[in-house]
């Protein structure tokens, strides 16, 4: 549909690589690697990789209105050229020598009264007929369906008749169409429907589309609407229509003509072509005059609403093809993918793709996906065993985590680090300061000191009287003030450097880090509780122990140096070469000795340094007035970073589930989140809905790995630690006859009773009552296998081998088996004992009862899946 | 069947031979420069008498008054009839003539003054704005009624309009016959691409407003025999012309568009003095009796008389018909 002069273009139906540019005259162009030695010199580059060649030029047909190629794919490059007064010719391009099409071209389809041929259209089916709308006439039909294989009209026009036709080049002129369609009214756009090749789809002046079926001309379906030009059918949904107004894009569904189901965003200015993507989905491209855009709306989602109320989506975005220039026109290629070819006014062309909207997803197991065009593109982690622990994906992680019980270990909860590979030092360092506050609260709480209180170093400090302590071990005397309190010795306590009780020792701690191997750490902290003999000892250890680090010694020989003379050449050099240590615990060492008391910044900012270590220093040398600052700087600096170690300052407050918020933005890691917060804190924090939605968030990834009995585990966790969390029982299974659930446990109890949840447990005394109602003691259904009534204690179940395990159960516990539990299909309500069935449909699919032929368990979605879970 | 009531306001002037010069300016920018005009309704036609002009109140806002300028006074909208494609289209008849039996000949009932106008592309049925409600209450049974306003149409009923029906002007027991004058020359009806209107626009101007100088002492005794006659009409942006084949010869044969069949048609001009705005029933008095022989017919009121356009090879019959008419009278 061109309109003045501007070049339209179309692309051949059936050759990928030509295409037509119709303004004055039609260009046939193909399309070809640039630089390639097909192209000649005088190739137009289209793009960067492709140029055109002009193939031919037709100008035999003059006052061009629209243009349309024939759809078959013999003969090739016929086309159909409306023309200002109505005319339809047939013509060729570059086609001279075809036969085929000899007797078509030059054939003229002429109406009874001249006017403008608007719009044309082939028959997708049959291809001899072709539709041509024409403007409107008071005495004629507006829309003349021609077929192009009819003779010239032997009755045609006698010769004083066609005076005024112009040249008549008789033979090849048709005036009788086989189809007239809507008196009356100019006809704006029409196109064929492909779910039936005889109804076509008109588009009126007098504001309306209507649908005519050619087999009964007289009935029509029609709608007014404002929208109809450029009437298109949407190829990949037959039912779907485009058609427009000025700046406004209706879409209609055929199935519901009334309306149309939605109208794109309205344009400033008229559109002049609105195209569907021929090889994409729901994808529309539209055109406004005088723009450089392509505004394409992306549809491919939108359900086809029956109701009124859905509201598709629809994803707008635009493309600019050529960067500067308007385009005039565009059409999309048939076959490859989003590719089009617009055109300027001034016939530059260029060759341009689409590029798809990349959607991306990841899964629940490491691996990211991502879509783009027809193309599916899968990253994975790379599962070899020479990746290293720190760089796998957290899913991964936890996974591995999940799988080693991790988080379950409510009694040494410091092992939980180990049980997350015991490689992580924020984990690490979480657990521990978990261990100590837990420990601390459980001591609390027996010596009943005080109601559980969320211990974090934070809340605790109240900083009261002050002594100090001398150097021992050393000769050298010196006043380094030295803080002590309850609180700070309680802070001590959290940061794991002394134990509970009144003693303030630092041995066992020095001891234990001396196991460890931490010989830098354990000097230090000696060195922290001023005794530098022992800081010495430690080194020497360390520097004979296996493996051990002979530079040691001398770091121990530069310590004994100490001196606390101002200005003494070991001061200066210590400051100044201390910086040039690589281990952070030896640096802070010197950097303690040489700093001025009260001044201690390069220990306390000494970020390589366990924030516990630099919490219990702080404890130790920083005044009332400094310590809740520098807490307050370091807890927000941890919190800002989401660092674990945090934790010890935050404790599992408000404050904590921020820290751990901003950890979790961090790495994703919901599993710690969700452990950490049930194991220490209180009900308020469990509450909060960040807690929750990682909890939620843990449970939902545990069951999207298939990991249901991990879910479990966690879920009866869950429901130890957080009462609140524990489910109520939601389905009951009801008796035939009384409607009474059957599971309550004593028939006297109302109603309501949800002592036991699970189906077939039956608190009843005897056996006899097992099978029956206990509301009204009748009988319960049969299993559907092994014919008994449900309720029943199944010795002979083949689903359960290990009689001797059943022996030791109590009849109690053996009724709870799942082997048991009633199940039944919902589609077909056969049913039976779970295990029955479950080993029935290991075998079949249809249903056991002999007369059903219900697929039960194909019904089931999950019915198929297996947990990839160890039990 | 659905008739509109098209969005247009127009107003009927004629402008005189004599201070034609006066109003070149303004009919050219009228007919050549249309994106200088928002006028969507211009009709000129040529009578010997007079041109008459029919133009929204955008396009009459161009003219200016003066003594050579007559202007009726109310405000005229234009009734469309719309086959909605639901009606049989057995009948071969077109233009006035199928729409006779169906609006022309109520409205002369309810004495409703019509001025008609057709084109091309189709028949304007022209009614004054204040008898617009009688119109409405007359032809509401007969189709569903559509106002068109902003670009949507909106259905009309009667209710809308006025209660109970109010006859227009007296009761006239039955018109006069005018005289009807049938000249000689032949015409044909045409249309135009617009965009090709610049290209014949030398011609135009040469016809419209210089075709009298040179052939008039030539032609002076063939007065009678051959009438003036010739009407540009561009209505929301689609060309119609009707010329004599005189004039159509100064006009290049592949710029117009006309019927292959290349029909020619013959005027019946009514009235011997000017008609007037007022009397009622002279469209009805000659489509009637077209449309019971089922002659097809053009209709072109002007602002004096009224020309009835009828396929050349049914002017005997016309004749004969009209002579029969004026003889029971």
């Amino acid at each position: 549909m061109s309109s003045g002069y501007k070049p339209d273009i179309l692309w051949s139906p059936h050759h990928a690589d030509r295409y037509v540019i119709c303004d004055t005259e039609l260009s046939l162009y193909r399309i070809g690697p640039a630089g390639s030695s097909e192209t000649k010199a005088g190739a137009l580059p289209l793009s960067e990789e492709t140029a055109a060649t002009l193939l031919a030029i037709n100008s035999d047909t003059p006052y061009m209105k629209c243009v349309a190629w024939y759809p078959k794919q013999e003969p090739e490059c016929l086309l159909a050229v409306g023309q200002a007064n109505g005319r339809v010719v047939l013509t060729s391009l570059g086609q001279s020598h075809n036969s085929k099409c000899k007797e078509l071209v030059g054939k003229e389809f002429v109406p009874k009264h001249a006017r403008q041929c608007n719009t044309l259209a082939w028959n997708p089916v049959d291809s001899n007929w072709l539709a041509a709308g024409l403007d409107k006439h008071r005495a004629d039909f507006s829309v003349l369906i021609w077929d192009i294989s009819s003779k010239f009209s032997p009755e045609a026009v006698p010769a004083e008749k066609v005076r005024l036709s112009g040249d008549v080049d008789s033979g090849l002129v048709v005036t009788k169409p086989l189809y007239e369609l809507g008196q009356n009214d100019a006809c704006l756009s029409l196109c064929w429907l492909p779910r039936d090749h005889q109804k076509l789809l008109l588009a009126g002046m007098h504001r309306n589309l209507a649908i005519f079926d050619l087999r009964n001309t007289s009935q029509k379906t029609f709608v007014n609407t404002k929208a109809i030009q450029g009437v298109t059918v949407d190829p990949h949904f037959q039912d779907r229509v485009a058609s427009f107004f000025e700046g406004q894009v209706a879409i209609w569904d055929l199935r519901k003509f009334e309306k149309p189901v939605f109208t794109l965003t309205e344009q400033p200015k008229p559109l002049t072509k609105v195209a569907w993507c021929p090889t994409r989905m729901g994808l529309l491209a539209t055109l406004t005059r005088d723009s450089n855009i392509i505004r394409l709306y992306d549809m491919q989602h939108t359900p086809m609403p029956f109701g009124d109320e859905v509201e598709p989506t629809i994803i707008e975005r635009s493309v600019q093809p050529c960067s500067e220039s308007i385009i005039s026109s565009f059409a999309w290629h048939p076959s490859a993918q989003n590719r089009m070819v617009v055109v300027s006014p001034n016939r530059v062309m260029n060759d341009f793709t689409v590029f798809e909207r990349i959607s991306l997803a990841w899964s629940s197991t490491t691996a990211l996906m991502w879509a783009c065009g027809r193309h599916l593109y899968e990253c994975t982690e790379d599962a070899g065993q020479g990746v290293a622990a720190a760089e796998k994906d957290i899913a991964t992680k936890m996974r591995e985590r999940a799988q080693s019980h991790y988080g379950h270990d409510t009694v040494q909860v410091w092992r939980n680090h180990v049980l997350a590979g015991g490689d992580d030092p924020q984990l690490r360092s979480l657990w521990y300061t978990l261990h100590y506050i837990l420990h601390c609260s459980a001591a609390a709480l027996q010596e009943t000191i005080g109601p559980f209180k969320a211990y974090s170093v934070k809340v605790i400090l109240e900083c009261t009287t002050e002594t100090r302590r001398c150097w021992s071990g050393s000769d050298r005397q010196t006043d380094v003030p030295w803080y002590h309190s309850e609180e700070r010795s309680l802070a001590l306590q959290l940061c794991g450097w002394i134990s509970r009780g009144p003693d303030i020792d630092v041995e066992p701690f020095l001891k234990s880090l001396e196991q460890e191997g931490e010989w830098e750490r354990a000097a230090a902290v000696a060195l922290f509780n001023l005794d530098i003999r022992r800081a010495i000892q430690i080194l020497n250890k360390g520097a004979s122990a296996e493996k051990g680090d002979l530079n040691l010694n001398v770091v121990a020989m530069a310590l004994s140096g100490y001196t606390d003379e101002k200005n003494s050449l070991w001061r200066e050099m210590c400051s100044s070469l201390r910086l040039q240590l690589k281990k952070p615990y030896l640096c802070v060492m010197f950097a303690f000795l040489t700093s001025e008391p009260g001044a201690y910044d390069a220990v306390l900012y000494e970020s390589r340094v366990a924030v516990r270590d630099r919490v219990a220093f702080a404890c130790m040398f920083l005044n009332d007035a400094q310590l809740p600052r520098y807490i307050d700087k370091l807890a927000n600096e941890m919190k800002e970073a989401g660092n674990l170690e945090g934790i010890l300052l935050t404790g599992l407050t408000k404050d904590g589930v921020d820290l751990m918020e901003s950890y979790v933005d961090q790495t994703g890691d919901v599993q710690t989140a969700s452990f950490c917060m049930l194991k220490g804190s209180p009900g308020e924090v469990l509450k909060d809905p960040r807690v929750q939605c990682w909890i939620e968030n843990y449970r939902n990834l545990l069951d999207a790995w298939r990991f249901w009995h991990k879910r479990a585990e966690f879920d009866i966790h869950r429901s130890k630690l957080d009462s609140s969390s524990k489910p109520l029982a939601q389905v009951f299974v009801s008796c035939n006859f009384c409607g009474k659930s059957i599971s309550y446990s004593c028939s006297a109890m109302p109603h309501q009773g949800r002592g036991f949840s699970q189906y077939g447990v039956s608190g009843s005394p005897t056996k006899s009552k097992v099978t029956s109602c206990p509301g009204c003691r009748k009988p319960l259904p049969r299993c559907a296998l092994c014919l008994m009534n449900m309720g029943t204690p199944v010795s002979s179940c083949p689903g359960t081998g290990k009689a001797d395990e059943k022996a030791d159960l109590t009849r109690d516990k053996k009724l709870a088996q799942f082997n048991n539990w009633f199940t039944w299909c919902h589609n077909c309500r056969h049913g039976g004992h779970a295990g029955h069935m479950l080993s029935w449909f290991r075998d079949h699919s249809e249903c056991p009862v002999s007369a059903c032929t219900c697929k039960c368990m194909q019904l089931d979605t999950t019915g198929n899946l297996v947990p990839s879970d160890s039990v | 069947m659905d008739l509109h009531i098209l969005d247009h306001r127009l107003r009927v002037t004629s402008i005189s031979k004599t201070g034609l010069e006066q109003y070149t300016h303004p009919l050219i920018k009228l007919i050549f420069l249309r994106n200088r005009t928002r006028c969507k309704f211009f009709s000129l036609t040529e009578t010997p008498e007079n041109y008459t002009v029919v133009l929204d109140e955008e396009g009459f806002k161009e003219l200016q008054p003066s003594e050579h300028l007559q202007v009726e006074g109310s405000t005229w909208l234009p009734l469309n009839v719309v086959s909605n494609g639901n009606a049989s289209s057995s009948s071969q008849s077109v233009g006035v003539t199928k729409i006779a039996k169906s609006v022309i000949a109520p409205l002369a009932e309810q004495h409703v003054s019509v001025f008609m106008l057709s084109t091309y592309q189709t028949d304007f049925i022209l009614v004054r704005e204040k008898d617009l409600s009688v119109v409405v209450e007359s032809l509401v049974e007969e189709f569903n009624i559509f106002r068109e306003e902003g670009g949507e149409s909106v259905p009309v009923h009667s209710q809308d309009a006025c209660n109970g029906l109010q006859r227009n002007g007296r009761e006239v027991p039955h018109a006069t016959v005018h005289p009807v004058l049938i000249p000689e020359n032949q015409f044909c009806v045409m249309s135009l691409d617009p965009d090709t209107l610049p290209a014949i626009a030398t011609i135009l101007i040469d016809v419209l407003f210089y075709s009298n100088s040179p052939r008039e002492g030539a032609s002076i005794d063939q007065d009678m025999e051959c009438i003036k006659f010739f009407s540009f009409s561009m209505i929301d942006g689609y060309v119609s012309l009707v010329m004599d084949t005189e004039a159509q010869k100064q006009f290049p044969t592949d710029l117009l568009f006309t019927s292959s069949s290349g029909e020619l048609w013959r005027m019946v001009r009514i009235g011997g003095q000017p008609l007037g705005f007022d009397e009622c029933g002279i469209v009805a008095q000659i489509s009637q009796p077209l449309a019971d022989s089922d002659i097809s017919a053009y209709y072109i009121s002007t602002f004096s008389f009224d020309h009835a356009l009828v396929p050349e090879e049914d002017i005997v019959s016309v004749t004969e018909m009209l002579q029969a008419q004026r003889m029971s009278s």
